[in-house]
């Protein structure tokens, strides 16, 4: 997956610069940088869901979003949750449970889920959608120390055994180095790409 | 979120308010020197005894329901749209709006005459009329609904390129599910009025067209015994489908599985 960025804007404002991205399978890409520097913009971009730039975005990976927030289906169980949005078969959502340690949550709506199991089901939503690349927007924040450390990890295995990419935003260079991630940096006003 | 009251609380008062209404009526009905202006409770319940036996009852209980449901559930589906679509494109509501709400204050009767006139004398404009009458106010609450969509799941699902029947069934629909059980509680009463007043001027059966009969002759007992006897059926339908499905409806909701 390839972009190329003149600019992307907010009305007046330039948030983001002329920048060249690219980003494939079994490559982990960290895109670090203060708050509101447009991190999360740039995401957007490569995920599809801001089409409202210009530059070009081309490739043909299947993606798939980790978002802040789980961002899930309130009145489907689990199980749907993870089967409703991806379209894959039961058992391997049944699996891809099993994987983020939630065997035995299948019939649980999200709202009867402590937030850390709903973030696990988000992430294996993620991987149920079998991505190429997969694409995260600060999934580990507002998580105590001991939970993101495990999530980490949890995504670090998951990520090697599936052979997906990744592209994750985070404030954190710590976080960036526990999941084997290039850093590239933004910064400036607008944002461009700094080599860390 | 309400939580549902404990039964009792809810059921006692009820129940008496009902039994002192009946104790008024029964009162008013033995002190009136005219008892066919009002008859007595037992009276109408032994005339809805005598038209259950006689099949007269089912049968135009039974085509006023089949109305109710086919103009509810019409009104409902398009109410449902147009609602949808004014609710997601501010475009689509500028134009739009200034027609629902000339809809919406256009009496009942007017659009029920205007029907017959038009399409006949026939079960087609009876339903229509009926439908039409009900269609704003079912787009003016869906639309309300549709306004305060989530965009973060709207994003989730377009980022998994979920399928439009597939957005509409488990994204949207669900969100929307208090504007429609809204929509169709009030739906369903407002139904059964209007259907009566399309019978009583238009149609051969049903309990519109028995109560034009018994107004013809100044028959109060049978008014009565027919539209107690259809809000019975009205108030099963209440308790028998809409509310259990409503709980359904409503089990994610809650904490604990």
């Amino acid at each position: 997956m390839r972009l190329d960025l003149v600019e992307k804007r907010f009305g007046e404002r330039r948030i983001l610069g002329p920048m060249k991205l690219s980003a494939s399978r079994g490559e982990r890409i960290a895109l670090l940088g203060p708050s509101g520097i447009g991190k999360s913009t740039l995401l957007r971009i490569l995920t599809g869901l801001d089409r409202d730039f210009r530059g070009t975005r081309e490739g043909d990976e299947r993606l798939a979003p980790v978002f802040q927030e789980p961002v899930l289906l309130p009145w489907r169980n689990a199980l749907a949750n993870i089967v409703i949005p991806t379209g894959c078969a039961e058992a391997e959502a049944r699996q891809w449970m099993e994987r983020t340690g939630l065997t035995g949550h299948e019939g649980k709506f999200p709202r009867q889920m402590s937030l850390g199991q709903q973030r696990r089901l988000a992430l294996a939503r993620a991987f149920a959608a079998a991505p190429d690349i997969l694409l995260m927007d600060e999934p580990f924040a507002s998580l105590d120390a001991e939970t993101a450390a495990r999530m980490v990890a949890l995504t670090d295995a998951l990520l090697t055994r599936s052979g997906a990419g990744l592209v994750i935003v985070t404030h954190d260079p710590a976080e960036a180095r526990a999941l084997r991630a290039r850093s590239l940096k933004l910064a400036g006003s607008p944002a461009q790409l700094q080599k860390d | 979120m309400p939580q549902p009251r404990p039964p009792r609380s809810a059921v006692l008062p009820g129940l008496l308010s009902i039994l002192a209404m009946l104790a008024l009526w029964s009162l008013a009905s033995q002190l009136t020197e005219r008892p066919q202006t009002l008859p007595a409770p037992w009276e109408v319940l032994g005339r809805i005894g005598d038209l259950a036996a006689s099949g007269e009852l089912w049968f135009n209980s039974g085509m006023t329901l089949m109305r109710v449901a086919s103009s509810f559930a019409l009104a409902m589906a398009v109410g449902l749209v147009i609602g949808l679509v004014m609710g997601r494109s501010r475009r689509v509501d500028d134009w739009l709006n200034p027609g629902l709400i000339i809809l919406l204050n256009i009496p009942a009767l007017v659009v029920i005459v205007l029907c017959y006139i038009w399409i006949g004398l026939n079960e087609t404009a009876a339903i229509l009329a009926v439908a039409l009458n009900k269609i704003p106010v079912v787009a003016v609450m869906i639309r309300e609904g549709a306004r305060a969509l989530r965009p973060d799941l709207d994003e989730m699902a377009r980022a998994f390129h979920m399928t439009t029947f597939n957005r509409l069934r488990h994204v949207v629909l669900p969100q929307l599910a208090p504007q429609i059980a809204g929509a169709a509680r009030a739906g369903i009463s407002l139904i059964w009025k209007i259907v009566l007043v399309v019978e009583f001027l238009g149609r051969s059966n049903g309990v519109g067209f028995k109560i034009h009969l018994l107004f013809s002759s100044f028959d109060v007992e049978g008014v009565l015994a027919w539209a107690l006897a259809f809000v019975g059926v009205m108030l099963a339908i209440d308790l028998g489908i809409l509310r259990p499905w409503e709980r359904r409806a409503n089990r994610w909701r809650q904490d604990a599985p």
